[in-house]
């Protein structure tokens, strides 16, 4: 099997496995309960949230767990939004954001609230010039992924950051679900952070929310102190060990992981320049971790299930958009119909080898052909 | 007459036209319009939506005399439904 969708969700590394087996063995007490099993199983989600803190450099207390980044993302904007309203109701976001980020947007558009788009530029980078054009008394909120998911764009969160400093009224908001662990962005200047763990090999079903000292927001799911008041449930002690372990595991050796996963890329960008009929649409600003092509003229379902049969994986847009439907991202950024309806993501990490991609460009090959070959003869016979 | 509005919570292109047909709404106030979510309305199923989002559908009569599909300009919406209602 070639496993090139690592951006969908990667495979749980054994150690964090290992982790979260010995927590649901070992730690058997709700971490709410007073009692020594209580008190012990809440000592270890103190020194796993004391991890997490120091690896992402922010305050333990600015912690809260949540079921991943489509939880994280939707307390996040709802919260700011309805604990902020009376300031204003206007917020900002990008068109290259995950379902997660929109539909809680358009939610808060049914309320009253309204939402701007900033424009990107050729490569796909948010236009700061219009960011600031579009920021006003009543903006409470921005809100943007640092790494599309789609197509790889890496935003300048950091430029985003130091601007928005100008505005103390309006929070910034970063979906950092695709770069932790992948890229190092400082979380300086940003107040609510979204990330996921299984997608930095941790477990699905487990994510964070960063909320920095000074900001309230109001939660999702009401029903007292767990964790923190801002998310009540029982701790889920097991998966929050597992993502400390996962969090750490992934930070690692992140210039090395880079480095093997930018040479990776080139290769792979080099093999499908070569190849007729590929159209390219991550840019140079992306992350080396997602490269999205499209080939106009073949239905992206069609290559990869063909793929599949192959037992090689990639996805056509993201795990959670409408199949079939043309690519808003790739349509924002390259503006061209053909490619958003016909836009492959191939993803990748540190663990893919250049064997793999070598036999997926090779495959790759045969598939094209021999699809090109069944349209030709679809064409003469309809033409005969 | 009717403009039918099909669209999904989770598609960036229908949340981009909102402010349109906000706009379009208080300009043709004669219009009935209708919303179905895609995913939660079962009415849906009669307009054969394909894979674009959003979509307008204009009817007359209770019969579809046209359709608009995607992210589309102010001017573009507009003139579709001028178009409609004097056609």
């Amino acid at each position: 099997m070639i496993y090139l969708d690592y951006s969908a969700t990667t495979p749980v590394e054994e150690q964090v496995l290992e982790s979260y087996v010995k927590a649901c063995k070992n730690f058997i007490g709700n971490p709410n309960s007073l009692h020594r099993l209580g008190v012990e199983a809440n000592t270890l989600i103190e020194d796993a949230t004391k991890q997490v803190a120091s690896l992402l450099k922010v305050k333990p207390s600015e912690v809260i767990y949540t079921s991943g980044s489509s939880e994280s993302n939707n307390t996040a904007i709802k919260g700011i939004a309805f604990k902020y309203q009376n300031r204003g109701k206007h917020i900002i976001a990008t068109e290259l954001e995950h379902s997660s980020v929109i539909a809680p947007l358009q939610y808060l558009t049914n309320l009253g609230f309204e939402v701007d788009f900033v424009k990107l530029n050729a490569i796909g980078e948010i236009d700061l010039e219009h960011l600031k054009s579009l920021l006003r008394e009543d903006t409470i909120l921005v809100t943007m992924a640092s790494v599309s998911s789609e197509i790889g764009i890496l935003q300048p969160i950091e430029e985003v950051g130091k601007l928005l400093k100008s505005y103390p009224k309006c929070l910034f908001h970063v979906d950092m679900t695709q770069s932790i662990g992948k890229v190092n962005i400082s979380l300086e200047n940003i107040d609510l952070i979204s990330l996921s763990a299984h997608k930095f090999y941790g477990m699905k079903g487990i994510g964070v929310l960063i909320k920095k000292e000074g900001i309230s927001f109001d939660p999702l799911i009401h029903g007292g102190k767990s964790t923190t008041v801002y998310r009540s449930g029982t701790p889920a002690l097991p998966l929050i060990v597992s993502l400390s372990k996962a969090l750490r595991l992934s930070l690692e050796n992140l210039e090395e992981k880079q480095e093997e996963v930018k040479r990776l890329n080139f290769y792979l960008r080099e093999e499908l320049n070569k190849i007729e009929g590929i159209h390219i649409n991550s840019s140079n600003c992306a992350i080396p971790h997602i490269l999205n092509f499209s080939v106009p003229g073949i239905r992206p379902e069609t290559l990869q299930h063909a793929l599949e049969e192959k037992n090689i994986f990639i996805s056509t847009q993201t795990a959670c958009s409408k199949g079939g439907s043309p690519s808003t991202a790739v349509m924002a950024v390259t503006h061209n119909e053909d490619y958003a309806v016909s836009s492959l993501r191939v993803s990748i990490s540190h663990k893919t080898t250049k064997h793999e991609l070598s036999l997926f460009v090779e495959t790759l090959k045969e598939v094209l052909e021999r699809l090109k070959f069944t349209h030709e003869r679809i064409e003469k016979n309809s033409r005969s | 007459m009717k403009v039918i509005e099909i669209s999904a919570i989770w598609c960036s292109s229908c949340l981009i036209m909102k402010k349109v047909w906000k706009n379009a709404k208080q300009n043709f106030e004669n219009l009935e319009w209708i919303e179905y979510d895609l995913d939660f309305d079962s009415e849906v199923k009669s307009y054969q939506v394909g894979a674009t989002l959003p979509v307008l559908i204009f009817e007359k009569e209770g019969m579809e005399t046209s359709r608009l599909v995607g992210e589309k300009t102010m001017e573009e919406v507009f003139k579709w439904l001028e178009e409609n209602i004097s056609a």
